[in-house]
């Protein structure tokens, strides 16, 4: 099998654009609210010269000076009130018994409404316009409307930021003026999880690496010039973690699934350039933006300088494509918390949110910044990523001005064997599919 | 305003609670330990009330108000529509408030009344259009009984009259010229309430006096030896301690809180100078009016839209000192007024001292004088015009703060905010003292003709509860936690600027908000209402006094019916050393942990249904010296000798008026309870479930009034023969289950009754399944029952499966009514609230018993206590879980022994005068190790220091003081050897200590870097050589730490922000009844200090 012919690996200008998510100091003095602060402090110019423009007579006002009966726009920050969302009071005040013990997947309820707050007060929102179900806490909106006499406000019109910008565009499709170039993303290896494969995981890296496969698939590795894991690579045995002294044998056990995956990394990284990003399972920190992995975990990958461990979020660019992509976890919550099931649609709204993470920080743990959000997407990526989702799905975004924007819910490798590869000249993505069920066996 | 505590009256805090909830009712607790809530002796003065003309107020409050007419104008009630016709218009209205003064007699309707000064009795309340209304009636007279002196006949009634009433012309400072104070005397043929009576229809003198005070006073004269037409009367009176309202109310079958109607053209609609600030203002005779008994549905039974207002004030402390009305001003008053049945507020608004930022859905009103601010209120109230005004703590805190204030500030006008016109509102100080309710210390304010409903006081009435801060009693009814700003912080916001002014009027308006809510939620107007109704009492005298006089006034209603009189005992004794008398039995019990089905059989009302079914009654009871006597005369068959040795008459020769309350009461409660069923609006089942509930406690309460030996009408021969009976029931059903059902006849396994306490009895019937078990105790219940006297009867209500048995009146267990599933986990005696116990306690013993009643896991639940107590003794407890709190009710020097709190106050003030306790305030601490020999009070410490210095806890202190006793009683009848495997286990072996930042050597001790894996001291990095190769394991720890503590620190300070609602401000909130608040201050602590743990791989 394969042709003995050897293929050159293409390679690609990168950049990467993670310092906005890097944490130098960091201090857990402040709260939240500057955080808040600072989100609508950047989204209210843009949201009031849309309302300039949508609703050239209408007058834009804060919270404080609405006047009952008086039709009027309103910029501010969205709350949802939830009854089903978790609080951690519950864990003292509530009987034990009430709790439930798993947490339901979603946590909408029919009587969810929403409050709109600026920097002077906040007002309840009714009216059809806006359904609680589609939107989330944190997301900062103008609204046109009308406060009634009981202090609510009723909404006839919602403005979105929507799609920033987008100075960097994409290239144009070009078809066959030359070979198409790759970016491999995948997530969700699961190294150390109950029931993961590894001779899938090796089957992947294999694959990559240009190690399988005829010719044709040969030159498909060949030309995919930089993976990116995407979260969740690694699966850490909580239990042996809770600060026991552990044995020896729990001490090995702590560390094999790391092992596995510096094995895995250092096959990747001799193959090609590799950013691995941390996840919700990886051994990196919690709230978002997470941290890059520490070196120390990988002590054989970290030796090539095609390895590099990013932020997650992660922000790069290929020959000038922008990327984007988290490990999941803003999606997973809005899925959570929003009416939506679609990953691609929830993907498309914090676009038009202009907001990478809304519900970070209230249900969505994040590092309490006090002079910047670096979630706030001021330009828009010309590739969109949520790794850790259930299935494979895109979509291409088109704006108003022009831009395009590839959508991808990326889903996990350990559940589907799947990777997407992304054409950097066409944004088109097609998954990648490994499967063992036509190896090994009996 | 309410912040953590820091009111005075939050000292009643301390006091012992109440014994038993109201609507618990006793019988169904432990009815048989003590009558006491009936010990309030106090009760019975009569107060005077003078109708004085005062200078009208100074109209100058109007015009400094001026400017905000528009907002304003909303306040007032709705117009009279269509006006009122005096011929042709009844007048419907229902009253809330009744009471009394002394002014000039109304010679319209009295032209012949002897006396110019008379009592006019006061209505107050609102039609079902929300109209105010005021009625002045007239002509009820005040009098009592004395029997019939020897010696006294018709012709010589005009020297008795004129010698009564010599003798209190000279002796009552209100006594007018001789001829005006007596009015009246004549003979009346009545008999005693007390013993039942051969002879029927004694003579007795009724004796009219012209004044209400001039009952005591005559009274008084003739206990002590009286001589009229030159004989000694007799010293015993008859319906001589009734108030004059009550009376009243009595006489003409008023109840609290009922509808009255006034027929057309007998009342007058005042058309001269008003003398009230009412809308509908009338004078009638007072036998003119016609009241409509509360029962059934209809407009009767239902609550006219009366008016509500809650208000909450914040005044600006100076730094270290709780607020001082003679220095410290009043900055803002936040008010609510709803409509009595509405779910939404009429007017929302909040009145600040100095300018103040809009808030949506509330009309702010900003004041450049506090004396302005003061008026604004003053005029609200006036223009409102509510019935009732709420709030919590008003009655200690709020209202005689803004009273002392405007005295303070000299603003007359502000003291008139009742309904009558010229009369100031006064304030004075009480005690109230009752073992139920401890003693409190309280200002009695009279807002004439507004009913004053403080929240705290209900609930420390109504509710056993570890804390009753507003914050801590919200998030136990409603929910939700209150946000707690400090007082130091107040001062801060006030200084601010108009958005860190309005932050705070955003707070005063929930704490105006939260009394509301509560008042919704508990259905306390609904509740109160009823009771009101069911007892004939006002509305007032439900907060204001004891429990005894709301049986009285039914002892006396229905003694009017039949021509008895009530005497007027002399009080026996002082409060407390009441005669003690043999209470409820407790069958002993059979300790254990039963994995079978104890089935529960209870007695249904028990104390009510003795005193039915044995007639037990003042009016049927045979004084012991002709017990011989009276036998012989009606016959042997009809007295029942009690267990005691008392003897009653049976029902069929004369029935008691306490077996026929009782009767009614239940029969009521019955009618209530099936119109309940039907009921389908809200509203209406509201008042049906308000009004059953108080039934019940109202039958409960009779027994009790009757045992009260300092109370009005004690007779210990009905109490002591009603627990007699109550002991004998509970051995005779066991002796009756344990003979029937026995394998001897044909059962499959023999019964035992394991335990019973005053009204149940608890059998272990022996099968292995609930329904079996069910099937059993309904057999049993229908059999022991027919073995009763009506209406005494046994029910079958629950079984209990499994059942932990710890000791009498200590029991806990799953609680099933149908076999297929568990209702609930039922404890009790097992102390999971009690305030000296730290929140570790409570976890510890709600999960131990979980998992051993539900989770039938026994190993499970110790494994769970050994981790717990490795956790504590190795320091990874949360420290909120260790916090006891205390309040603080007077200052260190003034405790005569030292205590951990008062120390610990003391120790604070040493530190930061600014932010340490006051007296009034609950004072949080921990245990924490000291030096060695180290009393007990020098080891308390501020929770935050604490934190803020690593100061090690004394574990072993928690262990053996605060855990040991709760858990070794759960474990105990289920293991074996539960202190050696609890307390002194393995699990106790590894122990660690913080090492404290202050203090000691701790001055001297260098930092030094250790190794992560060996704690090897190194030079520089994160591991020694030797540890080299785990580095990887030990940074997966050192990260793993972070994320739990990021985790933890995001859930905290977003459930803050959404706590305080609002996302863009800082949360200031201080609560230390919040049970995240120490934890949200450590895990910024933690959490720094775990990322700077983890930065030291970075190098």
């Amino acid at each position: 099998m394969g042709s003995d012919a050897v293929q050159q690996r293409q390679t690609a200008d990168y950049v990467s654009q993670d310092a906005q998510f890097q944490l130098r100091e960091r201090q857990y003095r402040q709260q939240y609210s500057a955080l808040y602060f600072t989100r609508l402090l950047q989204l209210r110019p843009v949201l009031e010269d849309r309302v300039r423009r949508q609703w050239p007579h209408v007058q834009a006002l804060e919270i404080l000076k609405l006047a009952a009966g008086v039709r009027c726009a309103v910029v501010g920050t969205l709350y949802k009130q939830m009854q089903l969302k978790p609080s951690i009071l519950d864990e003292y005040t509530k009987e034990r018994s009430a709790v439930p013990l798993v947490a339901p997947a979603k946590l909408v309820h029919d009587d969810d409404f929403l409050i709109l707050e600026d920097m002077s007060g906040r007002i309840r929102l009714t009216g059809d316009a806006l359904r609680p179900a589609d939107y989330a806490t944190g997301v900062v909106v103008a609204v046109l409307g009308v406060e009634q006499a009981d202090g609510e406000f009723a909404v006839e019109a919602v403005l979105l930021p929507d799609l920033p910008p987008q100075p960097l565009r994409p290239p144009a499709p070009a078809a066959g003026v030359a070979p198409p170039r790759y970016v491999a993303l995948v997530s969700g290896l699961g190294v150390g999880a109950p029931g993961v494969d590894p001779l899938q995981t090796q089957l992947l890296v294999d694959h990559l690496g240009g190690h399988l496969g005829g010719s044709q698939a040969q030159q498909l590795s060949a030309r995919t010039v930089r993976v990116v894991l995407a979260g969740d690579s690694l699966h850490a045995p909580p239990d042996l973690l809770t600060g026991q002294a552990l044995s020896a044998r729990e001490q090995a056990a702590a560390v094999a699934p790391i092992q596995e995956l510096d094995l895995l990394l250092t096959q990747l990284a001799a193959a090609l350039p590799v950013d691995v990003m941390p996840g919700s399972t990886d051994p990196a920190n919690y709230s978002l933006p997470q941290q890059p992995l520490h070196p120390c975990l990988f002590p054989g990958a970290s030796q090539y300088d095609t390895f590099s461990a990013a932020t997650n979020p992660h922000r790069f660019s290929v020959d000038g494509v922008d990327f984007l992509g988290t490990a999941g976890q803003p999606v997973a919550d809005l899925l959570r918390y929003c009416g939506r099931d679609d990953p691609l649609a929830l993907l498309e709204s914090t676009l038009r949110w202009r907001h990478l993470a809304p519900t970070a920080p209230d249900t969505l743990a994040c590092y309490p910044f006090t002079d910047s959000d670096p979630f706030l997407l001021a330009t828009c990526p010309a590739v969109y990523f949520a790794g850790n989702q259930a299935a494979f799905a895109t979509t291409l975004l088109q704006g108003t001005d022009g831009q395009r924007v590839r959508l991808i819910a990326l889903p996990r490798f350990a559940d589907t064997g799947m990777a997407v590869l992304v054409d950097l000249a066409t944004l088109e993505a097609q998954p990648l599919t490994v499967t063992t069920t036509n190896l090994g066996g009996p | 305003m309410q912040t953590s505590g820091k009111r005075p009256g939050m000292q009643s805090v301390g006091a012992p609670p109440p014994s038993k909830r109201l609507n618990g009712g006793p019988t169904h607790d432990t009815p048989g330990d003590s009558p006491d809530p009936f010990e309030d002796p106090d009760f019975m003065e009569e107060e005077e009330e003078f109708y004085v003309e005062e200078e009208a107020p100074p109209a100058a409050a109007e015009i400094r108000l001026g400017g905000d007419d528009e907002r304003m104008r909303q306040w007032k009630r709705p117009p009279v529509e269509p006006p009122i016709n005096q011929a042709t218009d009844d007048i419907v209205f229902q009253q809330l408030d009744i009471d009394y003064v002394v002014g000039t007699t109304n010679r319209d309707l009295l032209p012949y009344r002897r006396s110019d000064k008379a009592a006019i009795i006061r209505m107050f309340g609102v039609n079902s259009q929300g109209n105010s209304v005021c009625v002045f009636v007239h002509g009820f007279e005040p009098y009592f009984y004395i029997p019939l002196p020897p010696g006294y006949n018709p012709d010589s009634r005009d020297i008795y009259l004129r010698d009564l009433d010599t003798a209190l012309a000279n002796a009552d400072r209100q006594g007018g010229r001789p001829g005006s104070n007596v009015l009246d005397i004549e003979v009346e043929r009545k008999q005693s309430v007390l013993y039942y009576q051969r002879k029927r229809n004694r003579p007795f003198l009724k004796i009219t006096l012209a004044l209400p005070t001039m009952v005591a006073t005559l009274r008084g004269l003739i206990e002590r030896g009286l001589m009229a037409n030159g004989v000694y009367l007799p010293t015993d009176t008859y319906e001589s301690n009734v108030l004059f309202a009550l009376r009243f109310m009595i006489d003409r079958s008023i109840v609290g809180c009922n509808w009255i109607e006034l027929p057309a053209g007998a009342y007058r609609l005042n058309r001269g100078r008003a003398r009230s600030f009412c809308q509908i203002e009338v004078d009638v005779m007072f036998d003119k009016l016609i009241s409509h008994p509360a029962s059934g549905s209809g407009l009767y039974s239902t609550l006219a839209p009366f008016r509500i207002l809650s208000f909450d004030i914040e005044c600006q402390g100076r730094k270290g000192h709780f607020p001082d009305a003679k220095e410290d001003p009043v900055i803002q008053i936040a008010n609510l007024v709803t409509l009595q049945g509405s779910s939404k507020p009429l007017i929302r608004n909040v009145m600040t001292l100095n300018s103040c930022s809009p808030i949506v859905g509330a009309d702010v009103f900003s004041h450049d004088t506090e004396a302005e601010l003061l008026l604004r209120w003053a005029k609200l109230v006036r223009d409102v015009d509510p019935d009732v005004i709420i709030g919590y703590n008003i009655a200690n805190f709020d209202l005689p703060y803004l009273i002392e204030r405007a005295r303070v500030k000299g603003l007359q006008e502000f003291q008139f905010l009742g309904r009558v016109q010229n009369t100031r509102i006064k304030m004075r100080d009480t005690t109230f003292s009752s073992k139920a309710y401890g003693t409190r210390e309280s200002k009695e304010i009279t807002i004439e003709g507004r009913l004053q409903f403080d929240v705290l006081q209900a609930m420390q009435r109504d509710y056993k509860l570890s804390s009753y801060s507003l914050n801590s009693v919200s998030a136990i009814f409603l929910g939700e936690q209150k946000e707690d700003v400090h007082h130091s912080i107040i001062s801060d916001l006030q200084n601010g600027n108009p958005d860190t002014r309005r932050r705070l009027a955003v707070y005063c308006l929930k704490d105006a908000y939260l009394p509301q809510r509560l008042l919704d939620k508990l259905m306390f107007v609904y509740n109160y209402v009823e009771m009101a109704r069911v007892t004939g009492v006002p509305f007032g005298f439900l907060l204001a006094r004891g429990q005894s006089i709301k049986v009285l006034s039914q002892i006396m209603r229905k003694a009017r019916t039949r021509d008895l009189l009530v005497p007027n005992l002399k009080v026996q004794g002082q409060p407390g050393d009441g005669i003690a008398y043999e209470g409820a039995t407790v069958l002993e019990a059979k300790q254990g942990f039963y994995e079978k089905p104890i089935a529960t059989l209870d007695f249904a009302s028990l104390y009510p249904s003795i005193m039915m079914a044995h007639n037990l009654c003042y009016t049927t009871l045979i004084p012991k010296n002709q017990v011989a006597e009276v036998a012989s005369d009606i016959g042997p068959e009809n007295v029942t000798k009690t267990p005691t040795g008392d003897t009653f008459v049976k029902a069929d020769m004369e029935k008691g008026i306490l077996p026929e309350i009782l009767e009614e009461l239940l029969a009521a409660r019955k009618r209530a309870k099936a119109d309940l069923k039907l009921a389908k609006d809200p509203l209406e089942k509201a008042v049906l479930d308000g009004r059953q509930l108080a039934l019940k406690v109202s039958a409960n309460s009779v027994y009790g009034f009757t045992g009260a030996t300092v109370g009005k009408l004690p007779c210990l021969e009905i109490s002591s023969s009603t627990t007699a009976y109550g002991r004998q029931m509970i051995e005779h059903t066991k002796m009756h289950v344990q003979s029937k059902f026995n394998i001897a006849n044909g059962y499959k396994f023999d019964a035992e009754v394991i335990y019973g306490d005053t009204d149940s009895v608890m059998i272990r019937f022996g099968p292995d399944d609930v329904s079996m078990a069910m099937e059993l105790g309904r057999e049993a219940a229908g059999y022991v029952s027919a073995t009763f006297i009506k209406p005494i009867k046994l029910e079958f209500e629950k079984v209990y499966c499994p059942y932990l048995l710890i000791s009498k009146k200590r029991y806990a267990g799953l609680l099933w009514t149908t076999p297929d599933k568990y209702d609930k986990m039922d404890t009790k005696g097992i102390e999971t609230v009690r305030r000296d116990n730290c929140l570790l306690v409570k976890n510890l013993v709600t999960e131990s018993l979980h998992k051993i009643l539900i989770d039938r896991d026994v190993p499970g639940a110790v494994q769970y206590v050994k981790n717990q107590i490795s956790n504590l003794l190795t320091n990874k407890v949360d420290l909120s879980l260790l916090v006891i709190t205390k309040g603080l009710t007077k200052t260190a020097e003034k405790y005569e022994n030292k205590s951990a709190h008062s120390e610990l106050a003391e120790r604070m003030r040493k530190r930061d005068p600014a932010t340490a306790p006051n007296v009034g305030d609950r004072v949080p601490y921990v245990i924490i190790k000291g030096a060695k020999g180290a009393r007990g009070f020098e080891k308390s410490e501020d929770p935050i220091y604490v934190l803020e210095n690593n100061i090690p806890i004394d574990a072993q202190h928690y262990l053996e003081n605060q855990l040991s006793k709760p858990l070794l009683r759960i474990f105990e009848p289920i293991m074996k050897n539960a202190a050696r495997e609890l307390l002194h286990g393995d699990h106790t072996r590894a122990v660690s200590i913080l090492t404290p930042t202050v203090g000691g050597i701790m001055k001297f001790a260098k930092k030094r870097l250790s190794c992560l894996g060996c704690k090897a001291p190194i030079e520089k990095g994160t591991v020694c050589e030797h540890c080299g190769k785990r580095e990887t394991e030990l940074y997966q720890k050192s990260v793993h730490n972070v994320r739990e503590m990021e985790d933890l620190f995001g859930r905290l300070w977003t459930q803050c922000q959404r706590c305080q609602g609002s996302l863009h401000q800082d949360v200031l909130c201080t609560s230390r009844d919040c049970p995240i608040f120490y934890r949200r201050k450590k895990v910024q602590k933690d959490l720094a200090e775990a990322t700077t743990q983890l930065s030291r791989f970075e190098f």
